[in-house]
């Protein structure tokens, strides 16, 4: 019948879909390959690795003026681990704390989950307000982390909501009719079955705050972070040097995407360890 | 001895218990049989300490537990689902109890290696230690579960349905298992189930559980054969239960109960004199081997059963559709009084 | 008085059930308390404060606490300023429709006609690795590809479609769209796919054997099925449209002014109170969107 039709042609779709999707990328990383003397654009007059030298600062003086990524990278994986760990714990706090039912649950599940949904231009500007009438210093791990924190611990929430929702609580109170107080109960069964999750959670605080900038553009003060850095340069003419750190900076995402996947097997890989064994 | 006095519990507006009085005695086998949603379930959890009664009192030996923290409380729990680990081998989870005790946790692990292994022994499950729990069958895991709430040698052990998620041939089996464990550690047992039989099999006594109350608490063979109450009689699937009034004798709100092994059939109009009958109508029969149950429907509705058993049958032929008159033994009837 | 006292019985000793009720609900308060304690100082209070500046007096190079509406009163009646609320909802509005349009069909296939599960998660992954790229780098990617040496012009020149270089594709609004729907698609993609994939096949099967068209099958079970996804993803696109300013500035050429361009420019020369107008303006759109779409999905059955 039409889906003889139809489906050929949602596939074909998918796929310009796709190719809507990665085109500029792969441009973009097609340009970043541009000789020293070539612009942002097509054609490409030679190809070279002139940009990514440029980048790193191992390329003869230029033109151009390097981007200081070498500063503002350090401050934004900082941030990123700052912002990871609190607000993964605060995520698993408050998801532990909704496997109880209380009165008020409903406000208080929207009034988290607002942190991802308000416009960090809007917080980010409500912020330097508040640190200028209070006379607070902006900074990048001071105003700008806790920014950071309202946006990125929603997402651990749910995602360690959605984890706890599948767990099985009868495993704790087995640990408790054994005799095990409810702390090492929560240490030595709970975390661990939850860790996956946990995992999750990280990572996507991480990214988040990682490539976090609406947030940080009024907060972080004099010091800046890397989105801010290459905000910086929207303004003026950019060159391929931009291009070259993009691809880098995707590459540096994938690399902890992998390692995150790597943990993952590990952990899954520990529980199924011995399932080869059960015909022995 | 575990006590429980005038324990009740209530979720909203529905009771779960209703002044539960109950005692486990020392090196018991206890059987708690209630039907499904009739608060078993909850009558454990509270007792484990997992929830906490509205009213009355828990004690152990004379010490009351209720109010305590559950890792406080020094009893056993083994899971319908087992609820092992899933990320510990079943050595680590037979250990889990011994290494992490709040009170008295085993520092040596010369100890700890030694107890695990002979708690695996005692279930057999000599050389499974290094298994995943993943990777061990329904059966196995039910002696995991056991294994770790044993080695920790609680003051009694709670079972919920502990034989419901395995099949027919372990459950048999099992049933043996459970009870030889239970008479070499001198421990008590309350094990907790829907069905008559596995009460009665495994249970030193036999505890019922009906209208979020305890209605007769015996010896098996007591509770089967003089149940106290209609309740008591109803779950153990083999008394007829129907108003005095069928057979035409009192007139008051009088139950009587027959066993159906001691209900016997004749044709309408040839019962023996001086014994006891009612008409009813015989709707089918049931075959199941070395039994064979028939069923009647009284004038009020009630439904019979009868059972015959094949080696000396005792109904004559019967037509399904047509009435029969039901009689049996003064002495084989029990009254009750209660209005239900 | 005394008699209110004295009426009033003496709290009963509460039961061992209540008072475990109390410790537990004791401890959910306490593990949320942190969470919530953050919330409010670091967002509440922020966006109370938003509200309180837009009504201080601004001077040319500062602000002071005198209440005045003055601010208030410029930003109503100026044109640019109204313009760029118009312009902010004309976008969204647009970036809306389009992420659906475009992304619909795309769920409806991964969704609907992949069965297969290892494809399925192999094509929503390969729809989420853009997302791995930093925002910024992947707003900048469409200089190259728009501009009027880029890409496009590049290839359609060399096909000979075109003979002068497209000059309405890169700093327009037409740039701008195009960026966000490509930026904003995934998340219109991905709950739709998640709803899609829930719908259990027999049931389109049965509807397929009872003789109902593709059309119809679409429109009475497929349509009414995805429709919380729509709403998921709309409320996510909307949320990050409405608060945008990068995309407007990076690739509009400052032809597209959004709210939150105004805000970052009213910031950048010290006008905070004109930020702050912007940005309770702002909000109230935002609001009334998520607001709107909350009346029709329950947000937390949803996730």
């Amino acid at each position: 019948m039409q889906s003889r039709i139809l489906r050929p042609t949602l596939a074909l779709y998918t796929v310009l879909f796709l190719l809507f999707l990665y085109g500029p990328m792969i441009v973009l990383a097609i340009l970043s390959f541009q000789s020293p003397d070539g612009g942002p654009q097509f054609p490409i007059r030679d190809w070279s690795i002139y940009w990514y030298q440029h980048l790193l600062g191992l390329a003869d003086t230029s033109r151009v003026s390097q981007l200081p990524v070498g500063d503002s990278l350090l401050r934004s994986i900082v941030l990123a681990f700052m912002t990871t760990v609190v607000s993964t714990v605060l995520g698993v706090m408050s998801a532990e704390a909704f496997r109880t039912k209380f009165k008020g649950s409903g406000p208080a599940f929207y009034l988290i989950i607002l942190g991802m949904m308000v416009p960090g231009v809007l917080v980010g500007l409500g912020m330097a307000l508040l640190s200028n009438t209070l006379g607070i210093g902006r900074a990048w791990w001071s105003t700008s982390f806790v920014l950071h924190v309202v946006y990125t611990y929603p997402f651990a929430f749910l995602v360690m909501l959605a984890i706890f929702n599948r767990f099985d609580r009868t495993v704790e109170e087995a640990s408790l009719s054994l005799g095990v107080s409810p702390a090492q109960t929560f240490r030595r069964v709970t975390f661990p079955i939850i860790f996956p999750g946990v995992l999750s959670a990280m990572l996507f605080s991480f990214t988040l705050s990682y490539d976090e900038f609406a947030r940080t553009l009024f907060t972080a003060g004099r010091e800046l972070t890397l989105p801010l850095a290459i905000y910086g340069t929207f303004s003026v003419e950019i060159y391929p040097n931009i291009f070259a750190f993009g691809v880098l900076t995707t590459l540096f995402s994938f690399t902890l995407l992998v390692i995150y996947g790597l943990l993952m097997k590990r952990f899954t890989a520990r529980a199924t360890r011995f399932q080869g064994q059960e015909e022995a | 001895m575990l006590t429980l006095s005038r324990v009740s519990r209530r979720y909203g507006g529905t009771v779960a218990l209703d002044g539960v009085d109950f005692v486990v005695p020392e090196n018991t086998y206890m059987s708690l049989l209630g039907a499904s949603g009739s608060g078993k379930t909850t009558l454990l959890r509270l007792i484990s300490g997992f929830e906490e009664p509205d009213a009355g009192e828990i004690a152990i030996d004379g010490e009351r537990i209720d109010g305590k923290a559950p890792h406080l409380r020094d009893i056993g729990f083994v899971f319908q689902n087992f609820a092992l680990f899933p990320h510990l081998t079943v050595a680590q989870n037979v250990a889990f109890g011994l290494r992490y005790s709040a009170v008295s946790p085993v520092r040596d692990e010369a100890e700890i290696a030694g107890r695990t292994q002979d708690a695996l022994q005692l279930v057999g499950l000599d050389g499974f230690g290094h298994r995943s729990v993943s990777a061990i069958s329904g059966g196995q895991r039910q002696r995991v579960a056991l294994a770790r709430t044993l080695v920790t040698e609680p003051r009694i052990v709670l079972l919920d349905e502990p034989l419901g998620a395995l099949d027919a041939n372990l459950r048999a089996r099992m049933c043996d298992e459970l009870k030889a464990i239970r008479e070499r550690l001198g421990v008590s047992f309350l094990h907790v189930t829907g069905s008559e039989t596995e009460a009665l099999t495994m249970g030193d006594k036999v505890a019922v559980l009906a209208n979020g109350r305890i209605v007769q608490s015996d010896t098996p063979d007591v509770l089967f054969s003089s149940p106290r109450n209609a309740e008591a009689a109803r779950h153990l699937n083999a008394w007829n239960i129907f108003d005095a009034g069928l057979c035409g004798a009192a007139s008051e709100a009088v139950r009587l109960a027959v066993r159906f092994d001691q209900i016997d059939v004749a044709p309408q109009g040839q019962v023996p004199s001086d014994r006891p009958h009612l008409s009813a109508k015989y709707l089918t029969g049931e075959f199941n081997g070395p039994t064979a149950l028939a069923f009647f429907r009284s004038k009020d509705g009630t439904l019979m059963q009868v059972v015959d058993h094949l080696s000396c049958p005792r109904l004559p032929a019967l037509v399904e559709g047509q009435s029969y008159d039901l009689h049996f033994a003064f002495d084989a009837a029990r009254q009750f009084q209660e209005a239900v | 008085m005394t008699s209110v006292l004295t009426d009033t019985p003496r709290p009963a000793a509460q039961s061992p059930s209540e008072l475990r009720e109390t410790r537990d609900r004791r401890r959910a308060l306490a593990l949320l308390t942190p969470g919530l304690l953050w919330m409010f100082f670091f967002m509440v209070l922020p966006m109370c404060m938003v509200v309180y500046v837009s009504f201080w007096t601004q001077t040319t190079f500062s602000v002071n606490s005198t209440l005045t509406t003055a601010s208030w009163e410029r930003f109503m009646s100026s044109p640019t300023y109204l313009g760029a609320i118009w312009t902010t909802l004309r976008i969204w509005a647009i970036v809306l429709l389009a992420t659906l349009v475009v992304g619909y069909p795309v769920a409806l296939f991964i969704g609907l006609f992949v069965r297969n599960k290892t494809l399925q998660t192999a094509l929503l992954v390969a729809c989420v690795i853009p997302f791995w790229t930093s925002f910024l780098i992947r707003v900048i990617a469409w200089r190259p590809m728009l501009g009027t040496e880029g890409a496009i012009n590049t290839i359609l020149m060399n096909l000979g479609i075109i003979h002068e270089p497209l000059t309405f594709l890169l700093f327009s609004e037409f740039s701008v769209l195009v960026g966000m729907t490509q930026i904003y698609c995934v998340f219109m993609v991905g709950p739709i796919t998640f709803m899609l994939g829930r719908i259990d096949a027999s049931v389109i099967e049965a509807a397929r054997d009872l003789g109902a068209s593709f059309g119809t099958i679409f429109r009475r079970i497929i349509l009414p099925l995805s429709l919380p996804g729509v709403m998921v993803g709309g409320i996510f696109v909307s949320v990050m449209v409405l608060g945008e300013f990068a995309t407007a500035a990076s690739l509009s050429g400052r032809k597209v002014n959004l709210l939150g361009n105004i805000i970052v420019s009213q910031v950048g020369s010290l006008k905070w109170a004109f930020a702050a107008v912007a940005g309770v303006v702002l909000t109230l759109i935002i609001t009334a969107v998520i607001a709107l779409a909350l009346r029709i999905v329950d947000l937390r059955k949803e996730m």
